[in-house]
């Protein structure tokens, strides 16, 4: 037993690639409308919002602005009828000599004045604009004056001296109740402007709402144009894709076939011909129709293996596997084809891994078709190492079983690692050089790898060569390891 | 000089009327019928009247007519309650010391002469007697004291006031019917 050399690494150099899990498109392929639906109408539900938001918003100020000039303006009416109330009042009392009548008249304008006083100090109590309290502060001052001259006023009414009652009214109390006048008509004339000033506002509210509105709108149809546009685009790229992998398929399986077809058509000629003649001559025909019918038939196999792989992971039974036997049977698979290749085989298993949970005869069909893949691509070294390991899994969060594949090929193309998994692709190197194969093997082994609850990556270097990683969970706790029953490496 | 003959005998007419409906003859005074007191009655200002004290003779004088200004220049208005009321009648016992007709008599000729400026006021209800004093600065009037509130002014009367004992100003004895 000999450990071959490493794959050479640099890691500047190496490409590195591990395929999305095939549920992942097919998932967001298969709800991606109802994905789309669901953003539409939560960005919906939001735009709704903001814009119940929004007019609720205006609306509470309207109601605001109505309730303050609705109220101001009454309470300003009130005061202006009450002011007249107290000066109709007291000059009520003129018109009558009737001591009785002139007190009822007294009690009337005092009852008045005071509703004025209160309307005044509730004015100076909301006022808040240095215009509304100076305008408030002369009202009240006027006011008073007023009402004191009043009071001479209807004291002489009620005295008798009815003419020094008018005259006194006359020469002060017209003046003063003037200027009462005059600064309620300015309190009111505030309370227009206020209004007019507010409902400027809720005017200027409302238009921002209705823009925001059509801007929220407009926003959203835009989002919703391009979530549909990619989408489509998206689809349309896959139907695309896939047409074209079908008519590569359809190619490539053709020229598959062709080839053995053709010798298979020609030997059976020369059978039916008599041009063969002598028992060493029809061993020879016989092997060569036997090899032709063989690679027919495990191009046929391979085409039915895929098919049944796309959404086959409820087919397998999963149950508790040894790492050595997984490799075991893929190497005893592959066993003929690897000597008659004449490649050199080198296996290296860590003792004691735990085991995996997995079907074994896909396991093994996907270790024979990553080892077949190396000896398809891995002429130029003649070698191969099988390697399995227990690791720290990608998100450190547990353990793994790796088994890994290496060749010292040709490696692959940058450009060619995002593809190598998808069905039906042949790399133009592979093309050019030759190689037969209808791009099943890796789609088939990723498959498999993923209906196993694992997945495939691949590390290469262009002229180094390729290593292909099985990642499969273990199946019990990483620290409880089945005896070790192999040797730490077989070379065949 | 006919007009002022014509107004004169007008108002001694008059006068000869109010007396023939006057309750108690000319020089009478209205005479308790019971022996059930109503209580004192409180004589009331403004309350920017300064004057808080009157003595009885000095009220007398203000109710008569005879002195028709207060210390401050104010001109006194005189407040009665109508003919026939408790209230009334006790003024014109105590205070005036004369009947409802030489009351009446005396006003007609103060104002015939020009002695008297202006008739007292009268008005119906104590309220409207305390509303009068309390619009008029110069007012004073009469009330029970139950009827009192402070829109108006209390006046002592010879340095007493009507809860006092010694308070002269009484209301009639309630006439037995």
């Amino acid at each position: 037993m000999s450990r071959g050399a490493p794959l050479p690494q640099t890691a500047n150099e190496v490409s590195s690639f591990t395929p999305p899990l095939g549920r992942t498109p097919g998932f967001l392929s298969r709800y991606s409308s109802a994905l789309l639906l669901l953003l539409v109408v939560g960005l919906e539900a939001g735009v709704v919002q903001f814009v119940i938001r929004d007019f609720h918003s205006a609306n509470t100020e309207v109601q605001s602005m109505y309730a303050w000039s609705v109220l101001g303006l009454r309470r300003i009416g009130g005061l202006q009828y009450d002011a007249q109330e107290t000066r109709r009042s007291t000059l009520y009392a003129l018109t009558t000599n009737d001591s009785n009548l002139q007190v009822e008249y007294a009690d009337q304008t005092r009852e008045a004045d005071k509703r004025v006083t209160e309307g005044i100090a509730e004015y100076l109590q909301q006022a808040r604009l240095p215009r509304e309290v100076e305008v408030g502060n002369r009202l009240q001052a006027d006011w008073v004056a007023y009402l004191s001259v009043r009071d001479e006023v209807l004291a002489s009414i009620l005295e008798g001296s009815t003419k020094e009652a008018v005259a006194l009214d006359l020469s002060q109390g017209v003046p003063l109740f003037d200027r009462v006048r005059q600064d309620l008509e300015e309190v009111k004339r505030l309370y227009d402007e206020q209004a007019s000033q507010r409902l400027a506002n809720v005017a200027a509210l409302a238009r921002r709402s209705v823009t925001r509105l059509f801007g929220v709108l407009f926003c959203t149809l835009c989002l919703a144009s391009v979530f549909v546009w990619v989408l489509q685009r998206n689809k349309m790229s896959s139907t695309l894709q896939l047409a074209r992998m079908q008519m590569d398929f359809v190619a490539s399986v053709s020229h598959e076939l062709r080839t053995p077809l053709a010798v298979l058509c020609s030997a059976a000629d020369n059978l039916a011909d008599g041009v063969v003649s002598g028992k060493e001559q029809l061993a020879k025909y016989s092997s060569v129709i036997r090899n032709q019918s063989r690679q027919i038939n495990g191009l046929v196999n391979e085409v039915i293996l895929f098919s049944s792989t796309q959404n086959g992971k409820g087919r397998y039974v999963l149950r508790p596997l040894q790492v050595s036997s997984i490799v075991v049977s893929a190497i005893d698979g592959t066993t003929e084809l690897i000597d008659k290749a004449g490649f050199t085989l080198q296996q290296e298993i860590e003792p004691s891994l735990p085991c995996v949970l997995g079907d074994s005869s896909a396991l093994s069909q996907c270790l024979q078709n990553l080892v077949t893949n190396a000896l398809k691509y891995g002429d130029r070294g003649r070698w191969i190492a099988v390697r399995a390991r227990l690791a720290d899994s990608k998100d450190r969060h547990r353990q793994e079983i790796q088994i890994s594949v290496h060749d010292r090929g040709a490696g692959i193309d940058r450009s060619d690692l995002p593809r190598i998994f998808e069905p039906f692709y042949r790399s133009p190197a592979a093309v050019a050089g030759q190689i037969h194969g209808a791009g099943l093997g890796l789609p088939i082994a990723k498959s498999l790898a993923e209906a196993m609850g694992g997945s495939l990556s691949v590390q290469t270097e262009v002229g180094i060569g390729s290593v292909f990683t099985l990642h499969l969970p273990v199946a019990e706790p990483s620290n409880r390891r089945v005896p070790r029953q192999e040797g730490p490496s077989v070379q065949i | 000089m006919i007009f002022r003959s014509a107004k004169f005998v007008l108002l001694l007419a008059a006068a000869a009327v109010l007396s023939q409906r006057a309750p108690a003859g000319r020089g009478e005074f209205p005479q308790p019928k019971s022996s059930e007191t109503l209580g004192s009655l409180a004589i009331v200002v403004n309350q920017s009247n300064p004057v808080s004290d009157l003595s009885l003779a000095e009220l007398r004088a203000v109710f008569l007519g005879e002195r028709i200004h207060w210390p401050n220049g104010r001109r006194i208005t005189l407040v009665m309650m109508e003919p026939g009321q408790p209230e009334r009648d006790a003024v014109l016992r105590d205070v005036c010391r004369m009947n409802e007709s030489d009351f009446r008599r005396r006003f007609l000729q103060g104002l015939l002469t020009g002695e008297v400026l202006v008739s007292p006021k009268t008005l119906a209800t104590a309220v409207g007697v305390r509303k009068f004093v309390f619009n008029v600065p110069g007012a004073i009037g009469y009330m029970r004291p139950a009827d009192v509130d402070a829109s108006v002014k209390v006046l002592r009367i010879d340095g007493r006031l009507p809860t006092d004992e010694t308070y002269e100003l009484h209301l009639p004895e309630r006439v037995d019917r």
